[in-house]
């Protein structure tokens, strides 16, 4: 029987594959509509559900801040929350709730191209009507908006921008005789150099995932190239093929080989070697402010014993990597006016204290110097300044995972720098011309 | 009449559940949808086509052809022969069948994770131990280069892969009659000689069975790659359960993605009919 059933399944199969392929000369066609009409709140009901990916150290005050706007607000909020996963997971199990008919009211997401397929998609709403009836406009850092705004639909309200820079040891320079915050690019290496003599790897970031990795070469691309030119080659207005590219790449392979990166960098797992610094194993990585509390607070350590500064490029302005956060409303829910209550709860500037973000958007905000000192810090210095979209966000996944693959081909010398700057030129020319 | 009606529930969740999304994933393959959209656009063949100009495609289907015979070979090689020595005279038998098993139950995340520490390349116990004997040279960044990668993460899907033929193994020998080993003693076989003239010809069903479902399990890899390398570094250990995934999920390419699917899906039915077939026969007699 069994032996029966297959062929008929083959047979079912090749005839579905024929038809489909008869039916396939042009036209069109409509996905399945989630049953029940997508959103999980009914229009009567003033139940909302938010999805985020907040950890163990915020979700707490994350889910506190919630059961205050709902005891405002009437309703019922729950939260479900994916810590952990990064840009390379979270978005993947959004959509799948999404086309599974059971998508959140509110979900959080990064800007750029990470949260643009959504927006592009209709899956998100375009929130211009609520931006108008709270005035976003005039509490949310323009920039910022800007990070949100996808071919003119403005698809989430950020509440947060953050700068990507230098967190060290302070015991690991001072072991390595290192006096002060490198100021230029030479000194960046000479401390390097000064912490590999001291037996102390300088930069602890990994290569598993790509993304953690790409903050020194994009750093190391914004000090070759330039403000004008690196945003020109994020969109794809200029050849890759070029000078301040190879050099951009000749440092990278530099770092590697001169051991400023940890052993087989390329295959760890960002979540285990970004912390590495706190313990000491590291004397620094590149990352943003909500490491203070995330690894150096949660370790059980005095933020005085770390600091932070800005990359240095010797580019003026000088500029670091950033990228923002935000809230996008899905297009389909019940609650839309609540949902975007919601949201405005959040974007205020006692809730965004009370959830101790490092790095709001909205004016008033900063963190508590009490608290998080070296976030404000931050906030108060090379926040000001502008910053270059973290090339994650830059560019599409497909495109941002051929260029980490060129990185992993690079620093295993299986190309040269020449060469990976044509591929990276190849990589994103098709983009740009799709 | 009867029959169906007796069958009739679960032929529904059936098709329901299998043959209904096997038919939509098969129409998304010949189409331009971005798994997301709610319209899309019909190519024709055009995914189809396309896969044997993508190089990662290429690249997945050789690990894949690699995976899949290092992923049988060893594990079933190790089975049979730890199933012949606790087949024999052996103390704590059950204490041993449990260890050998106990990795086949293990949740693959956690086979990954625990595995992915063990290859830390600074403070991994692989690496401290190569150290610690003198062997420091040989210490090696195992998940972080192309050399080594692949080979890395197939250590630990043989390692959790070899209880389960093991335990096959176990059950088919101890069916065998003893009486045939006593009669090739006394006629003077040699104990090489019963290995090969009873034993193994006596363990054809259970080679058909491990070997069958074996090839269905490595053509399917996913979990273990995802977990420990993501497919890296770059793309050197992508299979096509990965590359599908990545196409589905990460790159907006949800029709292309479904053609890889299918591919999968049109292998692993292509080689699960010999066991099929066998398994038809054994119930008709």
């Amino acid at each position: 029987m069994t032996g029966t059933y297959t062929r008929r399944g083959f047979l079912g199969l090749s005839a579905a594959a024929v038809a489909a392929s008869v039916a396939a000369c042009t036209g069109g066609g409509t996905a399945p509509a989630p049953a029940g009409g997508g959103g999980s709140s009914a229009p009567a009901s003033n139940n909302l559900r938010v999805f985020t990916y907040e950890d163990n150290s915020t979700i707490g005050m994350f889910k506190k801040q919630i059961a205050k706007f709902d005891a405002q607000a009437g309703t019922t909020t729950t939260v479900d929350s994916l810590p952990g996963s990064g840009a390379a997971v979270y978005p993947d199990k959004l959509r799948t709730e999404l086309l599974g008919g059971k998508g959140p009211d509110v979900w959080r997401i990064w800007g750029g191209q990470i949260g643009a397929p959504f927006v592009k998609a209709k899956q998100a709403m375009d929130l211009a009507p609520y931006y108008q009836k709270f005035g976003w406009d005039s509490k949310i850092n323009t920039t910022a908006i800007d990070g949100m705004t996808f071919d003119g639909v403005k698809g989430g309200a950020p509440f947060i921008a953050l700068g990507i820079g230098c967190w060290y040891n302070k015991a690991a320079f001072k072991k390595a005789g290192i006096s002060g915050e490198p100021k230029s690019y030479a000194e960046m290496e000479e401390a390097n150099d000064k912490l590999v003599s001291a037996g102390i790897t300088p930069a602890g970031l990994g290569g598993k995932y790509g993304w953690d990795i790409m903050r020194l070469f994009e750093y190391l691309l914004e000090t070759s190239a330039g403000p004008e030119l690196h945003d020109k080659l994020l969109t794809g207005q200029e050849t890759w093929d070029r000078p301040e590219v190879v050099t951009a790449f000749t440092n990278f392979k530099k770092w590697q080989d001169k051991k400023w990166l940890p052993d087989g960098a390329l295959g760890l797992d960002p979540s285990d070697v970004e912390p590495w610094y706190v313990q000491g194993k590291t004397a620094y990585t590149i990352t943003g402010p909500w490491t203070e509390a995330q690894a150096i607070q949660a370790a059980k350590k005095d933020s005085a014993d770390f600091g932070v500064f800005q990359l240095p490029t010797d580019q003026t302005p000088q500029r670091h990597s950033g990228f923002v956060e935000g809230y996008m409303i899905n297009a389909k829910t019940g609650n839309p006016e609540k949902s975007a209550e919601l949201i405005d709860f959040i974007l205020k500037p006692e809730t965004q204290k009370a959830l101790k973000i490092s790095a709001s958007t909205v004016a008033g905000a900063e963190p508590d110097p009490k608290e998080l000192p070296l976030s404000y810090q931050w906030s108060q210095g090379p926040a000001k300044q502008p910053f270059y979209t973290i090339q994650d966000q830059a560019f599409p996944k497909k495109v941002a995972d051929q260029y980490f693959a060129i990185q992993s081909d690079l620093l295993q010398g299986k190309i040269t720098p020449e060469a990976a700057a044509k591929q990276m030129q190849s990589a994103v020319s098709a983009w740009a011309k799709s | 009449m009867n029959a169906w009606l007796f069958a009739l529930p679960a032929l529904a969740v059936y098709v329901v559940f299998l043959v209904y999304p096997a038919i939509t994933s098969l129409w998304f393959s010949f189409t331009d949808w971005d798994g997301l959209s709610p319209t899309y656009n019909v190519v024709g063949l055009q995914n189809y086509l396309a896969m044997p100009k993508d190089p990662v495609v290429i690249q997945a289907v050789i690990n894949n052809i690699i995976w899949t015979i290092v992923t049988i070979f060893f594990p079933v090689v190790i089975g049979l022969a730890l199933a012949m020595l606790l087949n024999g005279k052996v103390r704590g038998k059950p204490v041993l069948r449990l260890i050998f098993y106990t990795p086949c139950v293990l949740p693959l995340v956690a086979i990954a994770s625990i595995w992915g520490w063990l290859y830390n390349p600074q403070y991994g116990a692989i690496n401290e131990f190569l150290r610690a004997i003198g062997l420091g040279s040989l210490a090696q960044p195992w998940l972080g280069q192309d050399s080594t990668a692949l080979a890395a993460v197939m250590v630990p899907a043989v390692w959790l892969r070899v209880g389960f033929p093991m335990l096959l193994y176990l059950a088919a020998l101890q069916g065998i009659n003893t009486d045939m080993y006593e009669a090739a003693t006394v006629d003077g076989a040699t104990k090489s000689q019963q290995f090969w003239h009873i034993t193994m010809p006596s363990l054809r069903p259970a080679h058909y069975i491990v070997i069958a479902l074996s090839l269905i399990d490595s053509f399917k890899v996913f979990d273990l790659i995802y977990a420990m390398t993501y497919g890296g570094p770059g793309t050197a250990t992508q299979v096509m359960g990965t590359w599908m995934y990545f196409n589905v999920f990460q790159y907006y390419q949800a029709g292309y993605g479904t053609a890889i699917a299918v591919v999968i899906t049109v292998v692993a039915i292509a080689v699960s009919i010999p066991y099929v077939r066998s398994q038809t026969k054994e119930h008709a007699v």
